[in-house]
């Protein structure tokens, strides 16, 4: 065997770049965007405002850890909920093996995008948020703003060595008053379970989380909608 | 109800125009991604040592990250996968099963090397020239690989030895990608069945050379910034 002892120091002393923004000529490959457009009651845009999307959640890391990290640590990840509850997962490429649901012709457990949730808080720990600090709930009384559907993409857009998608929401105040997002964050329905439908682990859980850099106030009759982009090579 | 609906060009232009402002903490990237390649004779000495930005993560990869954004389903109630599992990855819109099972998916990855170059395509699924697992002539053996997960980022790590006889030159590097969906067919016959895609793509500033009896470590380092 020609991998010896030196080799196994540099297995041991993985190399973990430095904050990447430090670096000025960095072409960059990953990012996202927030988008918010803002309109009257008449439909007309009154504000836009951008801003970079800087964090993933827990959750959506563990979701993409690969299952070699996995095998060769022998390691499960905790889900937190919304509701602050928990659930583990154990990804196993065998018979009964666990993974992400996905869609048949016998036993579905939907994994879904949920919303592109807003709230009028901010968290410091992006990373371990499990909610928003103080979701503004779905309706139109006092504190509330109407949600819409989420709007979902057909397909990767490319454009040259780009390539993205896009997804949106809008809200509507009909609350009486101003609201202010000051946060955002993406909610997943996640169900894991194993392929003879046994054990099925299931939580509502935040996988993006971004508080705005300048809030966003809503008065009355006028509406917002969020766009977040993710793309590759931009 | 998810609904997937045109944007307004207004908004388009907008959501698509590159950013004006230069606040470095608006500009923070999210994610780095880096390349590692350390060199080393048949003695043990480093001979080479390279670290480089990774550029070129392709549409699979931003597909594999729509699991965790999107979901596999298309909707609450809906019984067939996400478009974007669909149209970009070619997965099965609806997986037929055992009566009464499921279906499940996961994935894994693995870094692949090359000797060869070609320009990037996000839609690109291979390399120009694999250098494949073996001893024989312009073979590389490849190692178990391994994945850590410290502070945010997910680093992917490939060592090789050059038992070829000659020595074996690397310009390109790639990180594959498996995903598997589990399930047992209609015969109730485990199955699982691969869908394999390149998640990005690199060349080397200057190829690698490893000599005969050498060996190389590569790291392929994505870090979530947070």
């Amino acid at each position: 065997m020609l991998v010896g002892s030196k080799v196994d120091y540099d297995i041991s002393n993985l190399y973990i770049p430095k904050d990447v923004k430090e670096d000025i000529d960095y072409q960059k490959s990953f990012s996202a965007t927030l988008t918010i457009i803002v309109r009257d009651k008449d439909g007309k845009v009154i504000k836009k405002y951008k801003q970079k999307s800087h964090s993933p959640t827990a959750n959506f890391i563990g979701l993409m850890l690969p299952l070699t990290w996995y095998n060769t640590t022998g390691n499960s990840w905790t889900f937190t909920t919304t509701s602050n509850t928990t659930f583990t997962y154990q990804p196993t490429l065998k018979a009964n093996g666990y993974g992400v649901a996905y869609p048949n012709n016998q036993n579905d457990y939907n994994t879904y995008i949920i919303n592109i949730i807003v709230g009028s808080g901010s968290s410091s720990n992006p990373y371990n948020a499990y909610n928003l600090n103080a979701p503004i709930s779905n309706g139109s009384g006092t504190g509330q703003l109407l949600y819409s559907s989420i709007s979902t993409p057909t397909s990767i857009t490319i454009n040259g060595s780009q390539a993205y998608f896009i997804i949106s929401q809008s809200y509507a105040n009909q609350s009486g008053g101003t609201i202010t997002i000051s946060e955002v964050g993406i909610i997943l329905n996640l169900q894991t379970e194993n392929s003879i439908s046994e054990n099925i682990n299931t939580g509502q859980v935040l996988v993006w989380y971004d508080a705005l850099s300048s809030p966003i106030s809503l008065s009355n009759g006028q509406s917002a909608t969020i766009y977040y982009t993710f793309s590759v090579n931009a | 109800m998810l609904v997937s609906e045109q944007i307004p060009k207004e908004d388009l232009d907008y959501i698509l125009e590159p950013f004006k402002e230069d606040n470095k903490e608006d500009n923070k990237q999210i994610i780095s991604e880096k390349i590692i390649a350390i060199v080393r004779d048949a003695k043990g000495n480093i001979i080479d040592k390279r670290e480089q930005k990774m550029k070129s993560l392709t549409q699979y990869y931003l597909a594999l990250m729509s699991i965790p954004i999107l979901g596999t389903y298309s909707s609450p109630t809906s019984t067939t996968a996400t478009s974007i599992l669909t149209n970009v990855l070619d997965l099965p819109s609806r997986q037929s099963v055992y009566n009464n099972y499921s279906a499940d998916i996961i994935f894994d990855t693995s870094i692949q090397l090359g000797s060869g170059t070609q320009s990037f395509s996000p839609t690109l699924n291979s390399l120009a020239s694999p250098i494949s697992n073996g001893s024989g002539t312009g073979q590389l053996y490849y190692y178990s690989q391994s994945v850590l997960y410290t502070s945010n980022s997910i680093s992917q790590l490939l060592i090789v030895s050059n038992n070829s006889g000659n020595t074996i030159t690397v310009s390109e590097i790639g990180l594959m990608g498996t995903i598997y969906i589990e399930y047992y067919n209609s015969s109730n016959v485990y199955t699982q069945q691969p869908y394999n895609f390149l998640f990005s793509y690199d060349t080397f500033s200057s190829p690698i050379s490893i000599p005969n009896g050498g060996s190389a470590s590569f790291q392929i380092i994505i870090t979530f910034s947070g």
